[in-house]
């Protein structure tokens, strides 16, 4: 179930060597998607602890955080010092053979090395670099520390988050927007590597987390710029463009149910559902509009029915008449759920050294003829920094051995 | 910078008074300016300037789920074709917040951008041959209908790729095209639930609620399958081959969470709201400050927490035997947050910004719309496209993201009036005569 059957020389990215030495998910996401489709990722780490991603989150006994195993699955990891000059040789090295580099040093940090893009570039012309930083290359707050947690508040998610006048709560996760900057990331390498396939130039991505986060706000701006509204906190309920679409407590305690009509084809079949069509009549809520000037009346009608049913029941009606609603599912609901499991959303990966099946998420986006793959979760720090010094870069045993004494690896 | 028409103009965002940060960023902005003047365009040959240019899209979505995939490619200068039904249009044109154009709300016109606008009824039978036409001449389809829907009007995936056997179709539904609940209706704001966002969003205990933005998983969904897209674009490349990309909503928000799956499957943990903070750090929240606005800190690692406990004025906080060591902070989690909670709730935020800042903490304020527009960082680096249409005035939106150096992409139009391309389309590239496009208009089918 790990791998899929599919020969890794036919898979759509095979043949790309990607370099990531960046840290933590941002940019190693974009690396990590360009590994699942057939992309050689050498995931670049300092020896002293490597990625600190190693140590976010949940402990395996084999002392690697799920969410390494989970993120850094496919890659290679080769330990590089980049702190001495031998470590920059040899990525420079690395850098003439490879066609995509993701960073995610503060900016200036890889010039301060001699790294900066004009060196990289003239090694090797063509090469694509992925530049993540919390506030992008450029700007007055380029060279401030940035945090997903920091760019969902900058780019003003966080504020939306939360019971209205309440205090801002965490928008689901707390990493959305460094996934959001890979995939972003992602889109831009691919995009390079096109261009660099008609033209044979590379170039580099600049991306920002905040930029990333603001980019998925709908009419925010708009509606700031041309009416100054500005957007409060939802709480449970969205009403600025749709009604009823909120989350509404079932009879069952804790349990909770997403309803959303965004249409008023939808309401009518909600209010078929509720045994109440009469409410989609046009003079009672039958078109948006109506329903939007009514929330309060609209949402207590729906809160009172979902009150009365336990969720179950609520759903099949729902999904009985076509109405668009879905539960407010646990992390424990989703395990037991058919659609993940038909889906195959989970995949459960048996890692000898761990000595149990990790469970994690499976490859997104699907592809009919090249389906994407998991090879092997995260790998252990420096698993593959003989191997590939040896077979990329020709380098001897000695040499090697030497390396490792001066800690160069 | 552009001032005139052809019907669109785009300047920079930002007054003039606010000088680029640094010469690079100006170098941007300037290629920036210039790939959103029409007029420029034109002269320095944009066919071959941006990667996606001689591709063709053909964009029969709805809302934002898909069809913002189709964005993205126009950004980087493919054609997109959005087909829409000839009366009522995609729904998109009336959610949210109207604009004095009567077909557009602010949401379209931003989100529509780029796009052509070409009407075809595909409940008629004719409608569904012109289709097949313009999927015989294009690179790629997305569509979001119900799984199901498009093989009803005769235009399943043996039909198409009949038409076109390189044809890349993403297509994006609230649960995918196969499983038990493919027929279900979704909607990102039921994905979020689905998936587990909303569970996890609020305070313990209390009510869940809204993730940020309702329409997230509408835009997660749009990069996955813009990822998928190009991918299968290098796969046709190299064999001729198109393919389908299959994307449920729920799937695509359900891949954002870290650890979660991992953490239940091995050691059954099923991670609650977590109000303002994280399980993975203290402290990493949301903070009050005393002209009640809020910040948003997060020390990751032991040693941000060291600078900040000495921008605090309380380095003693970061020894070893007390807070040092992050495993201590999340034992006391609430008794470090309340000696954060004091120190922020003792300040201003300018005040608190300015600390935090020089102690190299990460900080953020929790920006409303109000304080973005506001904000240099926001200017200097172009996030806030300036376009002025005629009969609308400044429409102000989200600039282009992600932003590459040698290729950047362009806004060249708002979201088009309804069936603005449709003439166009149809007789230069299926070459219909304008008698028979006339007979189609007659007939509604355009």
């Amino acid at each position: 179930m790990s791998t899929s059957d599919s020969d890794e020389a036919c898979l759509p990215l095979a043949g790309i060597r990607v370099i990531d030495a960046a840290t933590v998910i941002a940019a190693p996401y974009s690396a990590s998607i360009l590994g699942e489709f057939g992309a050689d990722v050498l995931k670049v780490e300092n020896p002293k602890g490597g990625d600190p991603m190693r140590h976010f989150g949940t402990a395996t006994r084999r002392k690697d955080t799920l969410a390494w195993l989970s993120e850094a699955r496919n890659k290679r990891s080769v330990t590089l010092d980049l702190h001495l000059p031998e470590g920059v040789d040899l990525f420079k090295q690395l850098i003439a053979k490879a066609d995509v580099l993701c960073e995610n040093f503060r900016p200036g940090t890889l010039e301060k090395w001699g790294l900066g893009w004009d060196v990289l570039h003239e090694i090797n012309p063509g090469l694509i670099m992925l530049r993540v930083t919390g506030y992008g290359q450029s700007g007055p707050y380029r060279d401030r520390p940035g945090f997903a947690r920091v760019a969902h508040a900058v780019g003003g998610i966080a504020f939306l988050s939360g019971m209205p006048r309440g205090t801002p709560v965490t928008p689901g996760s707390t990493t959305l927007g460094d996934y959001l900057t890979g995939l972003y990331g992602c889109i831009g390498i691919l995009m390079a590597l096109r261009h660099r396939q008609r033209t044979g130039q590379g170039q580099y991505i600049d991306a920002a987390l905040y930029e990333s986060v603001f980019r998925c706000t709908d009419e925010l701006a708009p509606a700031y710029g041309m009416f100054g509204q500005v957007r409060e906190r939802h709480g449970p309920t969205h009403n600025d463009f749709a009604c009823p679409h909120g989350h509404f407590p079932t009879k069952d305690d804790g349990k909770w149910v997403a309803i959303s009509c965004v249409t008023d084809k939808l309401f009518e079949r909600l209010a078929i559902a509720m045994g109440r069509p009469e409410l989609a009549a046009p003079h009672v809520y039958g078109d948006q509009k109506t329903r939007l000037e009514n929330r309060h009346d609209v949402n207590e009608i729906v809160r009172d029915w979902c009150g009365s049913l336990h969720r179950e029941e609520l759903l099949n009606r729902c999904f009985a008449a076509g109405a668009p609603a879905g539960p407010l599912n646990s992390i424990a609901d989703i395990f037991g759920d058919r659609q993940f499991h038909s889906r195959r959303n989970l995949l459960a990966i048996d890692e000898p050294d761990i000595g149990e099946t990790v469970i994690v998420p499976s490859v997104l986006p699907r592809l009919s003829k090249t389906p994407g793959r998991i090879k092997h979760l995260g790998p252990r720090l420096g698993e593959h920094t003989e191997e590939v010094l040896g077979d990329l870069l020709g380098l001897g045993a000695d040499e090697i051995a030497a390396l490792r004494a001066k800690r160069v690896i | 910078m552009a001032t005139v028409s052809p019907r669109h103009s785009a300047s920079p965002a930002g007054p003039a008074s606010v000088p680029p940060a640094d010469s690079q960023s100006a170098d941007q902005r300037a290629v920036r300016d210039n790939a959103a003047d029409p007029a420029e365009q034109e002269s320095v040959g944009e066919g071959e300037s941006l990667p996606m240019s001689g591709l063709r899209v053909i964009d029969v979505g709805t809302f934002l789920a898909g069809p913002y995939a189709a964005s993205i490619l126009g950004e980087f200068g493919a054609e997109i074709l959005k087909v829409e039904h000839p009366v009522a249009g995609d729904p998109m044109r009336r959610f949210g917040t109207a604009s004095k154009r009567h077909d557009a709300t602010l949401a379209w016109l931003s989100e529509g951008r780029n796009k052509k606008s070409v009407t075809l009824d595909l409940r008629q039978r004719e409608g569904v041959e012109l289709f097949l036409k313009l999927v015989a001449k294009s690179d790629v389809l997305i569509e979001n209908f119900r799984p199901g829907t498009m093989e009803e009007w005769g235009l399943g995936w043996e039909v198409l790729q009949k038409a076109n056997p390189g044809l890349v179709m993403l297509r994006v539904s609230g649960y995918g095209q196969t499983g038990p609940y493919r027929r279900r209706s979704g909607f990102a704001h039921i994905a979020h639930g689905f998936a587990g966002l909303s569970y996890l969003a609020g305070f313990p205990g209390e009510t869940p609620v809204v993730p940020g933005t309702a329409p997230l998983g509408d835009y997660l969904s749009s990069l996955y399958g813009a990822i998928g897209i190009l991918i299968a674009l290098r796969h046709r490349e190299a064999t001729g081959e198109g393919q389908i990309i299959d994307i449920g909503i729920y799937e695509a928000v359900f891949r954002q969470m870290d650890e979660i799956a991992a953490a239940y499957g091995l050691f059954g943990k099923v991670r609650e709201r977590e109000g303002a903070g994280s399980f993975v750090a203290v402290p990493h929240g949301h903070f009050r400050t005393v002209d009640d606005k809020w910040v948003a800190i997060a020390c990751t690692t032991d040693k941000m927490f060291e600078r900040f406990a000495a921008v605090m004025g309380q380095p003693a906080l970061a020894a070893a035997d007390r807070y040092g060591p992050q495993r201590q902070r999340l034992a006391a989690r609430d008794e470090v947050n309340r000696l954060v909670i004091a120190w922020v709730g003792s300040l201003t935020r300018e005040e608190v910004m300015r600390r935090c800042i020089d102690g190299e903490v990460p900080v953020g304020k929790v920006n409303s719309i109000a304080d973005i527009f506001k904000d240099a960082h926001f200017q200097a680096r172009g996030n806030l496209a300036r376009l002025k249409e005629e009969g609308l005035g400044e429409v102000v939106i989200p600039g282009v993201v992600p932003t590459l150096s040698a290729t950047p992409g362009r806004i060249a139009n708002l979201g088009p009036p309804l069936g603005n391309a449709t003439y166009e389309i149809l007789r230069e590239l299926l070459g219909l005569s304008a008698q028979e496009i006339k007979r189609l208009r007659q007939h509604k089918i355009i």
